[in-house]
């Protein structure tokens, strides 16, 4: 795509917010302009304005969801556990200057880093098509999203209990049974952090892997799971702060 | 030995990193003495992850045991994880 630029007034329109909403969200860097100069016009990429304002969960869902895999829009894609993590930080930041986040932004931090990492260690060399995870964010929106393409926590966590039979079994299994003992997986207690951690702040997830939907949220004691068709490739995961 | 785990980052997530810093630090433990007590501690760290955690701490309390000390655990992301690695020691 070719990189065409919008002036404030036109990307103003296309969110449908005020100009003085955009240069505080440049300010905060909810959405950055390009300027030519320090004191110049703001200018705004479209295919940046595009993705703004779409939805990011469907952006990921469609990406799980697709037979052949594309690499996603470079500033939704961490190809490498490194990129991730380099990103994870860029994120920390933003939330850091939130005044009164009603869930500290280190167990954000921390739970988000747990779903993208566990892509990373349960996928490398084993990925369907498109290496590494889909990563995006709105922070206005409060709300993140994760996916990838990956072998799905039935296939990943067969290699532990070979008897699991349904993705809605794994998932049961990924958030509330404690793996323990270090052979022949010493992974694979991610979930159960980000299951701890949900449960106990004001936070909501949804959680999808092949043919099962996890909704959870704070005070439940246990999981809704329910079928999610069609089934995703790899994992899709939204948390809403 | 006193380990200040600011020192290996603030925002400690990830397993290779865990990994990564414990192999890195692996001579400095060696020169722990036999009965030397272990203070690890979490002070001026943003972000504490169980992944990073699971590859650092997990084998130095497995060494030392009633030895280790946490110090300074009070930022909730250090807490939590804390809280899940004793789950999953039990």
């Amino acid at each position: 795509m070719d990189k065409k630029f919008l002036t404030i007034g036109e990307t103003a329109k296309m969110l449908g917010v005020s100009v003085d909403t955009l240069r505080r969200w440049d300010k905060e860097g909810i959405l950055n302009s390009v300027r030519s100069s320090k004191k110049g016009h703001r200018y705004y990429s479209e295919q940046d304005v595009y993705l703004f304002g779409k939805d990011l969960f469907d952006l990921a869902e469609e990406w799980a969801l697709r037979e052949v895999g594309i690499e996603p829009e470079s500033s939704l894609y961490c190809s490498t556990n490194d990129v991730f993590q380099n990103r994870l930080v860029g994120m920390q930041n933003l939330l850091a200057g939130i005044p009164n986040l009603s869930t500290p932004f280190s167990l954000i931090v921390a739970l988000v880093g747990e779903i993208g990492n566990n892509s990373f260690d349960h996928n490398l060399g084993n990925w369907r098509d498109i290496p590494g995870v889909f990563f995006g964010y709105n922070i206005e929106k409060k709300y993140i999203v994760l996916a990838d393409r990956g072998q799905g926590l039935l296939r990943t966590l067969q290699r532990v209990k070979p008897n699991l039979k349904t993705h809605d079994e794994a998932m049961q299994v990924a958030f509330t049974d404690v793996i323990s003992g270090r052979a022949p997986e010493s992974r694979g207690n991610g979930l159960k952090f980000v299951k701890n951690i949900i449960t106990t702040n004001p936070l909501n997830l949804l959680f999808e892997s092949g043919d099962a939907k996890l909704v959870l949220q704070k005070g439940d004691l246990e999981l809704r799971i329910t079928e999610k068709i069609p089934p995703v490739h790899g994992c899709v995961a939204m948390l809403e702060f | 030995m006193l380990i200040q785990l600011k020192k290996f980052g603030t925002t400690l997530s990830s397993r290779p990193a865990g990994k990564e810093a414990y192999l890195a630090f692996s001579p400095t433990l060696r020169e722990i003495k036999e009965g030397e007590h272990v203070d690890i501690d979490f002070e001026g760290v943003i972000v504490l992850g169980p992944s990073w955690a699971d590859e650092f701490l997990t084998p130095i309390v497995d060494q030392y045991k009633d030895k280790v000390s946490l110090l300074n655990a009070d930022n909730p992301s250090v807490k939590a994880t804390l809280e899940l690695l004793g789950q999953i020691r039990k």
